[in-house]
């Protein structure tokens, strides 16, 4: 993953990005993928956050939340857009639709062409971990937004 | 992640289902705290990575929930499907108490409600097989699986032609065929004829009110009785019943939720006792609801997810229900003996209302009011045909509906050879007049049959030449042979004699006979003489 200064094409970032949801690099507690296989804009990603579990006991225990990121086509210099299926309650998600604010989460208000859809996720699955966010209580497992 | 680990045992494909030309690859699988190295066939299906998983993470395989770049991989996929390949990773998620519901899927909270109007689409029977009005004995309330059992009443009809002379069993194959076809069930479903029926709730809930064990059950559990005349409820589940995708869904939801019933403390309970005062009843009743009752047995710990699929092998479509009645003689004799279908009949014969919804919508007259009208007047002698036991006797003696059918064939052929031979044929009780039931028959729709039943009482009554015998009588005919002219064979005359007469009639009318029927019939049997109509209507008409 060698992003040096000069700037990397979109589509071989997003790839690469590819490459390593299907190789599962990272902790094993997010993953993600093309959301349709045949998406040659790699534009619609799909992406899963187990959430933490059994850490001081967050309401988030064992969740597994669905996401759907959509890479424009400024990415990497732009932030992707985020948004939550799996019906979540956290700070910076909106309640109604599960579109996540890109400006209260840090690395999306503060974006860095060096960021990649598994930085977001593992950011997310942090907060989700944070003080504030882990005594909110959590909707019923399952549910979705109705988009 | 080069480290084979365990990898060798992992090899131990003890009895492991593996093809045996896929090749084996290796997949990671992680959790967040753990990860091993899993050897599985390259074409695998999920389930069978999840056995493995299972055996090797210690899990049960309810527990795992696997994904593999951001989807979560589905009992009935293949790792194939999603790319899984050598060397890659799938995290792995082990649950502790909830079961592995989808992380994406809809909640199955409020799923039970609708369930219980599912049941209730089971009622609206009618069919392109001549309804069985088993309507209402199988609609079994509370849950889901019987839904099918209502189709499987009346399709039962529709004839499997399985060789089973027993109508009962014919309902339970059909039903099964229901079951494991979803084909099938759309054909049935996409028949306009049963979507008028079920878009009537009224209509439906008649129905369903007229069998007796229905009434029983309503009595037994008055949220029955509620559930039906909810007519939002009704509706949401014909809505199911038509799509046979969203069934399942409601279904595998139902299941969720029955699932998640369980693990409640007390739950387990619950779930019994609704079983038990619920669902034994139905089965009682009828005794193919049992077939239907897989998910229901929500009240045993194991259980799939989907409906249990039939066992008999897949019958191309519905053969005629005349070739079966001809095939097999018995089974009119049990069809109309079949308690749900004289119930139906008493119940149309007590409602002309219902009756004739019924019959407006058999496709046959759908595009042809004056016949609607004209079959509407004629509706109350139907009705009372229909309780003629002489009918009935015709219409379970094989001989005669043999008969019948050839003259039905006759009349087809005769139809394409001279189409104009027909309205002069209307003359006399034409014995063909009866077959005009017949194609109704085939078509689904119930008062076909009792009006195949009614002419043959007829026939023998009036001879050959009853040219004015009986006025209602004659009408009658001559509307069965249009009936049969307009819709059935295809070769001849697709217009209606009304239309044909068109100048005749208003001839007739501006002469004074204002009676428009009569002029009709007059000009259909002379064929469209117009002096010949005059002398006809003079004479009939008393003064």
């Amino acid at each position: 993953m060698a992003f040096s200064s000069f700037k990397v094409p979109r589509n071989f970032r997003l790839l690469e990005e590819l490459e390593e949801g299907q190789k599962g690099e990272g902790d094993g507690t997010v993953s993600w993928g093309l959301e349709d296989d045949e998406d040659m804009t790699l534009t619609r990603w799909t992406g899963m956050i187990i959430g933490p579990a059994r850490v001081s006991r967050t309401n988030y225990e064992n969740r597994i939340y669905s996401l759907k990121v959509e890479c424009g086509s400024r990415y990497p210099e732009a932030a992707p857009t985020v948004r939550f299926v799996t019906k979540i309650n956290m700070n910076g998600i909106n309640n109604s639709n599960g579109t996540v604010d890109s400006r209260s989460i840090p690395i999306l208000a503060k974006w860095q062409n060096s960021y990649s859809i598994k930085i977001v996720l593992q950011e997310l699955r942090r907060l989700m971990m944070s003080k504030e966010n882990m005594k909110l209580p959590q909707p019923p497992e399952g549910q979705t937004y109705s988009t | 992640m080069a480290d084979q680990g365990a990898a060798d045992p992992g090899n131990n494909n003890n009895n492991k289902p593996e093809a045996s030309e896929g090749t084996i690859i290796k997949v990671t699988v992680k959790t967040p705290k753990d990860k091993e190295e899993i050897a599985i066939a390259e074409d695998a299906s999920v389930t069978q990575f999840k056995e493995e998983i299972s055996r090797r993470f210690k899990a049960k395989q309810d527990q795992l929930v696997l994904i593999f770049a951001g989807k979560i991989l589905k009992d009935g996929d293949s790792l194939s499907q999603h790319g899984i390949k050598d060397g890659l990773t799938v995290h792995l998620v082990i649950k502790t108490a909830q079961k592995a519901g989808d992380g994406g899927s809809t909640s199955a909270s409020s799923s039970t409600s609708t369930q219980a109007g599912n049941t209730s689409a089971s009622s609206p029977d009618t069919n392109p097989s001549s309804t069985a009005g088993s309507t209402g004995t199988t609609a079994p309330p509370t849950q889901t699986p019987n839904i099918l059992t209502g189709f499987g009443d009346l399709a039962g009809l529709a004839g499997l032609g399985m060789g089973s002379a027993n109508f009962m069993e014919l309902q339970q194959q059909m039903q099964r065929q229901l079951m494991s076809n979803p084909e099938m069930l759309s054909q049935i479903m996409e028949n306009p004829l049963v979507q008028n029926m079920m878009s009537n709730p009224d209509l439906m809930r008649q129905m369903i009110m007229a069998n007796p064990q229905m009434q029983q059950l309503m009595e037994r559990n008055p949220e029955i009785s509620h559930m039906l005349n909810n007519p939002e409820l009704m509706r949401q589940t014909m809505e199911l019943a038509r799509n046979p995708a969203m069934m399942q869904e409601m279904m595998r939801n139902q299941d969720r939720a029955l699932s998640n019933l369980e693990s409640i403390p007390g739950g387990y309970n619950a779930l019994r006792r609704m079983y038990t005062d619920i669902q034994e009843p139905i089965v009682t009743c009828n005794p193919f609801s049992a077939l239907g009752g897989t998910s229901e047995s929500g009240a045993q710990p194991s259980r799939t997810e989907n409906r249990d699929g039939g066992t008999t092998p897949s019958v191309p479509g519905m053969q005629s229900l005349l070739q079966q009645i001809s095939e097999n003689p018995q089974l009119m004799q049990n069809m109309l003996s079949a308690p749900y279908m004289r119930s139906m009949m008493q119940s149309l014969a007590q409602n002309p209302e219902l009756a004739s919804q019924v019959l407006m919508n058999n496709p046959l007259f759908a595009g042809n009011p004056q016949l609607q009208e004209q079959f509407r007047s004629q509706l109350p002698i139907f009705l009372q045909q229909m309780q003629n036991p002489e009918a009935l006797s015709v219409m379970t003696n094989p001989r005669a509906m043999q008969a019948l059918m050839q003259i039905q064939q006759g009349l087809q052929t005769l139809q394409t050879e001279a189409p104009g031979l027909m309205p002069s044929l209307m003359t006399g009780g034409v014995p063909g007049i009866p077959t005009g039931g017949i194609p109704g028959i085939p078509t689904g729709v119930v008062p076909g049959i009792p009006t195949g039943g009614g002419m043959p009482t007829e026939n023998p009554a009036s001879s050959p030449s009853s040219a004015g015998t009986n006025t209602a009588q004659q009408q009658l005919m001559q509307q069965m042979l249009q009936m049969f002219a307009g819709g059935g064979g295809g070769g001849g005359s697709t217009q209606t004699p009304e239309v044909r007469f068109q100048s005749q009639l208003d001839q007739l009318s501006a002469m004074g006979f204002i009676n428009r029927e009569a002029n009709l019939q007059a000009l259909i049997a002379t064929g469209g003489d117009i002096n010949a109509a005059i002398e006809r209507l003079l004479g009939s008409q008393p003064s």
